[in-house]
């Protein structure tokens, strides 16, 4: 098929997926009686076209995108970990825990605090990685089960002062952590009028070096090897053991680092420099999900994840139209599905014309 | 438009009955491949047919055609004179069509009686299924467990279960493809015979698709030969001898000891002096590859290895023969460092190497050609450069950094050297043909300049030309030294090539021989398990 | 020695056999259809989603009709549309089984959640029925024989899915679709098909599970009337290394652990509640890594089969 007509059917599909999603949403706006194109317009305005928003959108994303950027890692690898929302947790817990005891200036903890948070959210992935490859327990159940241990871990811990439970904290109501001072904080950087977080430049950093790490260096041909020819690469000395493991604690640190710099980020709703129960907010998820939208390539991650912090800083200005800003998540399962969609359709079409069945003729 | 076959079968077509099976015009492309090109095959009920070709030939997809696995893109099929489309396997099973599968129809898990009912459209009734494997069972002389895991049975035994299934829906065409590999010689003997019960007995039409000659001349009444997707000849077997055979299948006369081995000619006789020189020289060196005792227990417990010990020399080829299944598939993973064993080691150039240490048996300078390229000899999804250089892609990158054009330039110099067909080194792996594939393969393992070259199943799944291709590399290897261990389920394939010959079973190696000595009677013996 | 002292009087007394029976039905509905669904060698993540699903719409159902028997059809209803989602999408349309279940999850959460504040819904219990002598069972009669009559349905639903899967021609081409699909395939049988109605069965038995939650157990529908469930029936199935027998007794031992975990604090104030809740995920984790070598899922479990392609 010529290239150009196959870039038009893709772009079709898409286009029609998109529009479809969107139209459900619609029809079940108006279905509660809420006016859909207010709604709509109000996504756009709350995450991108309002004063500010734009910056607050990136800080949305930037978790995102680090956790979409370890799945793929760890998808290469063959490995499939569906816990990052756990890993999240541990890992902003370790950086929460080690950034309050370890004293010292604000850029020395701040640097403190996003290393513990990858440790935390390694070791986290670590234990699934251990089970994995030492016992054969499957990473996808593992991972899974892993995530309510993980959200109990952090709760327990948030009720205990020798843990993570602030020393003021009056009445068991709110457990929740110290607020971060300060100069410990992530910055921001000034552009254009917009407070841009740093945390989405970092993410976009990583996003560049896992895509040429993964494209060009040994490692990353090692680990492609490893994810689809587990026996050709044991056969060249690259053992599950150590490159599996190595990848599984890579994908478990980015989702640590993610959480960290939701809670030294501030950012959008991440709940004020504090470690509060339900602190994840489903961001574990949301990046899972980028990276499989973006069919785990590393650079197209960067513009899903937009997208997607777009629908959650979108949902805040939503619920001034007088419909409930809940309906953000619908739109942003709708949109999911529609996405997966097309690189379906176009896989079975594919086979189809590869193997030119037609019936036979009598 | 091809040109109708000779026929010289004899038959009036006019006076003759209304055949069982009836293919005309049949064609299939797959992309730009045509594997079935405007094919006509008659299947008449008492016969036995043998549709014979070599690999690539393009009698499987036909027999996938009749089977309902693949749609046809033209001609049509007719079953007892009336036009039938088959969509897919319950269909050809409701027209009468069985398949006694090679690989893949059978769920290990599940009990023989299980698998035997899998596929059919009625109530599940394990009472009777099992009263009537009893049946099938007496009445061919097939006995078998049906409570029996699957899992848990010999290669012989399974194929035995794929014959009751087949047999349990009353087919009037029975379909064998290839089924002799997992048989000793004397066992393809006895199953040829059972063709003659189920035929004559039952009125019955039995296909027997081979590649081998000798096997087609023994066992059938009509031949049909297949060359690139036609059909180019049609006879009797009575009318038939090995060299018109050959000459069909490969288009040219056969000559060479290598293209008549590829065919299924099996040739004990031949006195060949050359074939005796090699070996003996080097037999006196210590051997590059030594294996002592080797024992390892595979997933169900039972050991696949079995105290087995084998040496092999600088620049000789030992071939190891025996029926699939017999742990050759454990003996090549052993040395591609997928195995670990119990007890017993591996020596190679005297230094004993840890078993299924990652890339300890390639760093020792093991090469291997894998049985299932697959599984551990290519990744398909990777382009032919980057396997070209699987096993050390540090040899084209500067400080873990992959230099694109290096990785190029050597890939280009392997294209050439050895002929690989492809779009060129950035062409994903999938799109060449299994032949080119091997040779992709078989390039990047001698690129490294092993000690021993391990080839397992080495010609499985190739043509005549890719086979004679694939066995003067390993000659020319061996005459430059490097020691040659050949695992080969194909007995012809190993008198060919072998200087020495190892019979395999049950994961140990029962008998030795030199190649001038060998015997088949013996090596028959060896192979079915009875002591030499 | 106080510990068990405290555990001691916690398992005396009746109403932790009260709750535990109430979160057991919940999670045997699940975790039989989904013990079938993984037969065939699917995960079906969307558990959660089937579940909350289901409850939402019996209880529109019954808002509307004031019929229980309607209600638990539309809690039917409720499963299997989601459950159509998630067969159609995985299993004849190629994407990914982890995507769709986990945003299937997501989705209804934000429906449920965004439908309730719309609609006013008014649900409440079924009536009890009382089971003649066996009600009075020391402990556990009250709380096994003594529900509302839809609690029942979960001495049909358990046989019944057993037989299905080991006594039909169905399920014997459901069990082999998740041992080896290309062999049940070259046999004849569509195995994408079976994945899909072993789906839909999931989400029966899960749209069972919804009206048990609105009818037996709570009464009246919130959006966080599930949360994380559905996840314990998958960690059930696993747990009970893929047979139904081990599956109910893994839901039953978990169902014990939450129904501890609201008692014993009563009698012993050392074991965290958070351990309690986690119980259920840590022992399968600890289970799956002891009996990793004996324990064997389906062979070909998560892995989509597409014709051609290994």
């Amino acid at each position: 098929m010529k290239p150009m007509m196959r870039q038009g059917e893709w772009l079709g599909l898409y286009v029609a997926s998109v529009a479809v999603a969107l139209g459900v949403s619609a029809i079940l706006i108006r279905a509660t009686g809420g006016d859909s194109l207010a709604v709509f317009d109000a996504l756009i305005e709350g995450s991108l076209t309002g004063s500010g928003r734009w910056g607050l959108t990136l800080g949305a994303a930037a978790p995102m995108l680090l956790v979409a950027l370890g799945t793929i890692v760890s998808a290469r690898a063959g490995l499939v970990n569906i816990g990052q929302e756990g890993q999240l947790l541990i890992g902003t817990a370790f950086a929460v825990y080690f950034g309050f005891r370890i004293g010292g200036p604000g850029p020395f903890n701040l640097v403190v605090l996003l290393v513990a948070g990858s440790i935390g959210g390694a070791l986290w992935a670590g234990v699934a990685g251990v089970l994995r490859f030492r016992r054969g327990v499957p990473e996808v159940l593992s991972t899974l089960l892993l995530v309510t241990v993980a959200s109990q871990v952090t709760a327990y811990a948030l009720g205990r002062e020798w843990l993570l439970l602030a020393s003021n904290s009056v009445g068991a109501r709110n457990n929740v952590s110290e607020q971060l001072a300060e100069d410990n904080r992530l910055p921001n950087l000034n552009i254009f009028g917009n407070q841009i977080p740093s945390s989405f430049f970092l993410g976009v950093v990583f996003a560049v070096i896992v895509a040429f790490a993964l494209a060009r260096t040994v490692w990353g041909f090692q680990l492609r090897m490893l994810g689809r020819s587990p026996q050709a690469a044991q056969r060249a000395g690259v053992s599950q053991r150590s490159f599996g493991m190595r990848a599984m604690l890579t994908s478990g640190a980015f989702a640590g680092l993610a959480g960290t710099v939701m809670f030294a980020g501030g950012g959008f709703q991440f709940s004020n420099y504090k470690f509060v129960p339900g602190f994840s907010g489903n961001i574990g998820w949301t990046g899972l999900l980028v990276a499989l939208v973006a069919r785990e390539r590393a650079m197209p991650a960067i513009a899903v994840a937009i997208a997607f912090g777009a629908l959650r800083t979108g949902s805040s200005f939503v619920g001034s139209t007088g419909v409930e800003a809940r309906v953000t998540d619908v739109i942003e399962g709708l949109l999911v599905l529609a996405l997966l969609v097309p690189p379906a359709v176009m896989f079975i079409r594919d086979r189809r014309r590869a193997r030119a069945a037609t019936t036979a003729r009598t | 438009m091809s040109q109708a076959p000779p026929d010289r079968t004899g038959v009036d077509a006019h006076t003759a009955p209304t055949p069982a099976v009836d293919l005309r015009g049949i064609t299939k492309r797959f992309g730009a491949v045509t594997a079935c090109d405007s094919v006509d095959l008659t299947l008449s009920r008492g016969k036995i047919h043998g549709i014979l070709g070599e690999n690539g030939a393009g009698k499987s997809t036909l027999m996938k055609i009749l089977i309902g696995l693949v749609l046809p893109d033209g001609g049509s099929i007719h079953i007892d004179g009336e036009p039938q489309q088959i969509h897919d396997p319950l269909a050809a099973a409701r027209l009468g069509i069985g398949m006694v599968h090679q690989h893949f129809s059978l769920v290990d898990p599940l009990t023989v009686w299980e698998n035997v009912a899998l596929g059919e459209g009625s109530r599940l009734d394990p009472g009777a299924v099992r009263k009537r494997i009893g049946e099938i069972g007496d009445h061919y002389g097939l006995h078998i467990d049906p409570n029996a895991r699957v899992g848990d049975l010999t290669a012989g035994l399974r194929q035995r279960v794929e014959i009751i299934k087949c047999l349990r829906r009353d087919p009037s065409i029975v379909i064998f493809d290839e089924p002799t590999s997992v048989l000793t010689p004397e066992e393809s003997t006895t199953l040829f015979e059972s063709f003659r019960d189920v035929v004559a007995a039952e009125g019955r039409a039995v296909v027997l698709v081979s590649h081998k000659l000798d096997e087609v001349l023994a066992a059938t009444d009509e031949i049909t030969i297949m060359r690139q997707g036609r059909v180019v000849e049609h006879l009797r077997t009575m009318n038939a001898d090995a060299r018109t055979l050959a000459r069909a299948m490969v288009g040219r006369e056969v000559s060479l000891r290598t293209e008549r081995a590829a065919l299924g000619l099996i040739e004990v006789d031949e006195a060949d002096e050359s074939l005796a020189a090699p070996a003996a020289a080097s037999m006196d060196r210590e051997p590059v590859l030594s294996i002592r005792h080797a024992t390892a227990i595979g997933a169900q417990g039972a050991p696949v290895l079995d105290d087995l010990s084998l040496d092999v020399h600088a620049g000789e080829i030992l071939g190891i023969a025996g029926v699939e299944g017999n742990g050759q598939r454990a003996l090549g993973d052993l040395l591609s460092s997928l195995v670990r064993l119990s007890s017993g080691e591996v020596s190679v150039g005297g230094n004993v190497i840890s078993t299924r240490t990652p890339g300890a048996m390639t760093a020792a300078g093991v090469g291997v050609i894998p049985e299932d390229r697959h599984d551990s000899g290519v990744v398909l999804d990777m382009t032919v450069a980057e396997n070209l250089v699987l096993m050390t892609p540090q040899q084209v990158a500067n400080r873990g950094v992959l230099d694109r054009a290096k990785l190029a330039r050597r890939a280009e110099q392997m294209i050439a050297e050895f002929d690989i067909q492809c779009a060129g080194p950035e062409a994903p792996m999938w799109s060449l043909s299994g032949g080119n594939q091997q040779r992709v393969v078989l390039a990047r393992e001698l690129s490294y300049a092993p000690e021993i070259l391990v080839a397992a199943q080495p010609t499985r799944g190739l043509d005549v030309g890719a086979i004679e291709y694939m066995t003067d590399r390993l000659r020319a290897a061996a005459a430059e030294g490097v020691a040659i261990l050949l695992i080969s389920s194909e007995l012809e394939e190993i008198l060919d090539l072998a200087d020495r010959i190892a019979v395999m079973y049950r994961g140990a190696i029962v008998g030795e021989m030199l190649r001038a000595d060998a015997d088949l009677e013996r090596l028959s013996l060896l192979m079915g398990g009875a002591a030499a | 020695m106080d510990f068990v002292n405290g555990l001691w009087d916690a398992i005396s007394t009746a109403s932790t056999y009260q709750n535990a029976a109430l979160f057991a039905g919940l999670l045997i509905f699940a975790a039989s259809g989904e013990w079938v669904a993984e037969r065939s060698g699917t995960i079906n993540i969307s558990v959660e989603g089937m579940l909350l699903s289901a409850a939402f719409t019996s209880a529109v159902g019954y808002t509307v009709t004031e019929s229980f028997v309607v209600g638990i059809c539309c809690g039917v209803l409720g499963g299997m549309v989601v459950a159509g989602v998630q067969a159609e999408m995985s299993h004849r349309l190629v994407a990914d089984q982890f995507v769709v279940g986990l945003t299937l999850n997501i989705l209804i959460l934000g429906l449920a959640g965004f439908l309730d504040r719309e609609i006013d819904l008014t649900t409440k219990t079924a009536e009890k029925v009382q089971i003649p002598l066996l009600h009075r069972i020391p402990l556990v009669g009250d709380a096994i024989f003594d529900q509302p009559w839809p609690f029942y349905l979960l001495f049909v639903v358990v046989p019944v899915s057993w037989w299905l899967v080991f006594r039909t021609r169905w399920g014997l081409e459901v069990r082999a679709s998740g041992e080896d699909p290309q062999a049940a395939d070259v046999s004849g049988i569509d195995v994408n098909k079976r994945r899909r109605q072993a789906i839909y069965y999931a989400g029966l038995t899960s749209g069972l599970g919804g009206a048990f939650l609105l009818f037996v157990q709570v009464g009246r529908f919130d959006e966080g009337v599930v949360s994380g469930r559905g996840f314990i029936a998958i960690a059930a199935v696993i747990f009970g290394g893929w047979t139904l027998r081990g599956t109910v007794a893994g839901c039953v031992i978990f169902a014990l652990a939450l129904g501890l975990r609201l008692q014993l604090p009563r009698y012993y104030e050392g074991v965290p509640t958070e351990l309690l809740q986690a119980f259920p995920f840590l022992v399968t984790i600890l289970g799956m890594a002891i009996f990793a070598k004996r324990v064997r899922p389906p062979a070909a479990l998560a892995r989509p089969f597409i014709r051609g392609l290994k």
